[in-house]
């Protein structure tokens, strides 16, 4: 059962500045199960980021529970995948090493995990690009190796903290579009994190909204599939989910 | 007793306290090699010959500083260091924005400056001392030249790589050649400078001690080397420690913060 | 543009075309002027010809002294001692970097020490080594391997803290243990500044080797300059001076340039 279960999870800061602890995160329950798409919004500071590398076991809990696949967690592993923002990779392996990564760690032999890495690469449609080094890419292709890199792993949750923020608007519409194709593909489950509201609205099977570190609604989108921005971006149905999530947004 | 409850007042540590700490946690470690050291020369039970202890040492220090000879070698090292430093600078920065304003003059001129630059400091040494004799002209002469050509060739490179739009855009704005110079070439350049002066001040520093071991009679070089002939260890080290200190003094409280001032105000590098 | 015209401008664009192509020709172009310039100083006289000897003298003193076998000799002395301590102060400097780079206790506990070490410098260690080792090769290697190993070290220290956090979390999030980390990561992450450290230790560290060498060498390129000195042969100076320049250009262009090509250039980390 590779689902993902948050129990009460809170997180307070102790902020030097002002000299005391600050709740970055209080009592957040969410059930992700298998094979879900999941976005998380919310207003800038509301702990997004936060609860992301509490899953990732980057920080520390200060209270709750995070269950994934059954176990209980604590640091990070390998059936957590993490998409940085900042596309993580390593400026000194090809994209093609970048991708083999996570296999080389669990032992696979070299011909093995480069046929893994070839395929993921595939799948993200970088297969010409296996050889270059991550600087010799543009923004988005290297987005891309950052999602065939946590992919290739098969991690059961795949986490990605606005992977898409900074890549220009056309390339990010390409992007949502392929990562709901993939998504189709592969049914990996997935917690993304966003402020951007369509996109959210666009990607996922559910929409959480989060206020002040809480969980402030949760709100099922049942747009039909494939999801092409051409379609969408008319669709009535489309138009008002992203206006009621918005509107939660700008009250959280 | 309770902490009163935090009002008006900063909670903060205050600067000087976080400087304070900050000093501490920065000698703690000296003072731990220190006590390890003197540990180590009473359990082996060295020849103060070979090997020193602390009191022997601290003695020593005490005893050139009564009878002023530290202040003797120590004021001619640093007077020799400082003249020899200004000099260079005065020379080199000018010539260097010279060189560099045209790319002609600097695509020809650079591979001459990387080549003395290469070899600046030390390596001089024979030379200078057979053309100014032993003593200061030759001292100063290392110093010179380990300065000014590393200045040189950075203030050089510095010029060069002003974006040439940036000085067209002065120019259009109506800058003259003093103006130019002034608000766009020196600032410019101003980084590069710093870090030439930081390397060139490391090699005339080792140069100068070099120097002084072999062609003088008086300097921190001198004074260790006197000090070897007659086997007084002591007198060696302490003056190790002081050519350490000193040269932190310089490096950490004047060049370092120097650097990234320059470095960092003008966002070429980030952080 | 009215510049084409003016032949020293087409010379100059010929020049600049042909440097481009073969960038070595720039490299050593520039010296034929200065060494023209240099030979007319001599013919006409300015200073005594014993004190300020030609290039001519230069090269000749160079034919007698690789005949005679001591040039080759003496060289081969100061690369050997040049090799040995950078290969030791990297054998040391490296691992001793990434223990102070990613452990902030043994940073805390080390980092003024090593500081102070740099501080004190390579060539003031020389009266205390000659005590401990006489005139000779231990106090040589001494001073070499002290001098590269602090610019390694200190390096290797800035480019073990300078690697993205992200980096590290990415590593362990796709299940990199530990000591998988160190090799994967820190390692590669910390190259370019660990070269540059190897750049900067050399350059000292073979300063500090002409310094030993004068003041307690029996050979090599420093003892060479030094004893001409002392016989007062300044054209024997001159051509230590020039081998020592050139032996900075083959150190550079067959080790460092080719070791920052292939890592931080390559990588995007370092600008070309
Ligand atoms: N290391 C830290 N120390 C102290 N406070 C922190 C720290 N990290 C985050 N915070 C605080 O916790 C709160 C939540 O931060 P978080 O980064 O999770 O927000 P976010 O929702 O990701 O915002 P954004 O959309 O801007 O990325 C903020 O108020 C922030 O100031
Ligand atoms: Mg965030």
């Amino acid at each position: 059962m590779k689902s993902l279960s948050i129990r009460n999870l809170s997180k307070t800061y102790f902020d030097p500045y002002a000299g005391k602890h600050v709740t970055a995160v209080q009592a957040v329950s969410l059930d992700v199960p298998e094979g879900e798409f999941v976005c998380v919004v919310g207003p800038s500071g509301c702990g997004k980021t936060t609860i992301l590398n509490m899953i990732a076991g980057f920080i520390p809990l200060s209270g709750g529970e995070i269950v994934v696949d059954g176990r209980s967690v604590s640091g990070p592993g390998p059936d957590r995948g993490v998409v940085f923002q900042s596309h993580a990779l390593f400026p000194w392996k090809t994209v093609l090493e970048n991708v083999a990564f996570g296999p080389k760690m669990r032992g696979v032999p070299l011909a093995d995990r480069e046929a893994i890495a070839r395929e993921y690469l595939a799948l993200a449609g970088l297969a010409h690009a296996a050889d270059r080094y991550p600087n010799e890419l543009s923004g988005g292709m290297q987005q891309r190796v950052g999602v065939a890199r946590a992919l290739a792993n098969q991690p059961a949750v795949l986490l990605m903290d606005e992977p898409f923020a900074s890549v220009d608007a056309q390339t990010r519409m390409t992007l949502q579009e392929e990562l709901t194709r993939i998504w189709q593909e592969r049914r990996p489950t997935i917690i993304f994190i966003t402020h951007d509201v369509p996109e959210a609205v666009f990607l996922a099977n559910r929409v959480v909204v989060l206020s002040k570190g809480r969980v402030l609604k949760e709100i099922d989108i049942d747009l039909p599939r494939p999801r092409v921005w051409d379609a969408l971006i008319e669709d009535e149905r489309f138009k008002t989910l992203s206006a009621q999530v918005l509107q939660l947004v700008r009250s959280a | 007793m309770t902490a009163p409850a935090v009002t008006g007042a900063s909670p903060r540590p205050s600067a000087a306290l976080k400087r304070l700490t900050g000093a501490v946690t920065f000698l703690l470690p000296l003072v731990v090699l220190v006590i390890v050291w003197e540990a180590a020369v009473r359990i082996t039970q060295v020849h103060p010959g070979v090997f020193p202890g602390v009191g022997a040492v601290m003695k020593a220090g005490a005893e050139s500083i009564r009878d002023g000879s530290l202040w003797m070698h120590v004021g001619a090292s640093m007077g020799r260091v400082m003249l020899g430093t200004v000099l260079a600078i005065l020379v080199g920065v000018p010539l260097g924005v010279l060189m560099g304003v045209s790319p002609a003059v600097s695509t020809f001129l650079t591979p001459l400056f990387r080549f003395f630059s290469v070899l600046a400091g030390i390596a001089w040494i024979p030379i200078a001392t057979l053309w100014f004799g032993y003593g200061f002209g030759a001292i100063i002469f290392v110093i010179f030249n380990a300065v000014f050509f590393v200045v040189a060739y950075n203030t050089l490179l510095g010029v060069s790589g002003i974006p040439i739009t940036l000085r067209n855009a002065a120019a259009s704005l109506g800058a003259g050649p003093w103006t130019m110079l002034r608000e766009v070439l020196l600032p410019g350049a101003l980084p590069n400078i710093v870090t030439g002066i930081r390397t060139g001040l490391g090699f005339a520093w080792r140069g100068l001690i070099a120097a002084e071991m072999i062609a003088t009679n008086v300097g921190l070089g001198y004074m260790l080397f006197l000090a070897r002939d007659f086997y007084r260890t002591e007198l060696i080290v302490f003056g190790m420690v002081v050519i350490g200190i000193l040269w932190l003094l310089i490096d950490r409280l004047i060049l370092a913060p120097l650097e990234r001032r320059t470095i960092e105000r003008w966002g070429l590098v980030r952080s | 543009m009215i510049a084409a015209e003016n032949p020293f401008a087409r010379v100059w664009g010929a020049y600049l075309r042909l440097i481009a192509r073969f960038p070595s020709v720039g490299q050593i172009v520039p010296f034929l002027p200065l060494i023209a310039l240099w030979a007319l100083v001599v013919e006409l006289g300015v200073f005594p010809r014993a004190f300020f000897p030609g290039p001519v003298d230069v090269v000749q003193s160079f034919i007698t002294l690789t005949w005679k076998g001591i040039l080759p000799a003496y060289l081969e002395d100061s690369v050997v001692r040049l090799l040995v301590g950078a290969a030791v102060g990297i054998a040391v400097g490296i691992p001793l970097g990434l223990l102070v780079g990613l452990s902030s206790k043994a940073h805390k506990a080390l980092w003024p020490i090593l500081l102070f070490f740099q501080a004190i410098g390579d060539i003031a260690w020389l009266p205390l080594l000659i005590i401990w080792f006489g005139f000779g090769l231990q106090t040589m290697t001494f001073v070499i391997v002290y001098t590269v190993l602090f610019p390694v070290v200190l390096n290797t220290v800035l480019g073990v803290r300078s690697i993205p956090l992200e980096l590290h979390r990415a590593g362990r999030s796709l299940g990199a243990p530990p000591w998988r980390i160190v090799t994967e990561i820190v390692v590669p992450g910390a190259l370019p500044n660990i070269i540059t450290g190897l750049r900067n230790g050399l350059g000292y560290g073979w300063r500090a080797l002409i310094a030993a060498e004068m003041i307690v060498g029996t050979s090599g390129i420093g003892f060479l300059m030094f004893d001409s000195r002392r016989a007062g042969s300044v054209v024997e100076i001159l051509l230590g001076m020039i081998v020592l320049g050139l032996l900075w250009y083959a150190v550079d262009a067959l080790i460092l340039a080719p070791l920052e090509r292939a890592t931080g250039q390559r990588w995007g980390l370092v600008a070309r």
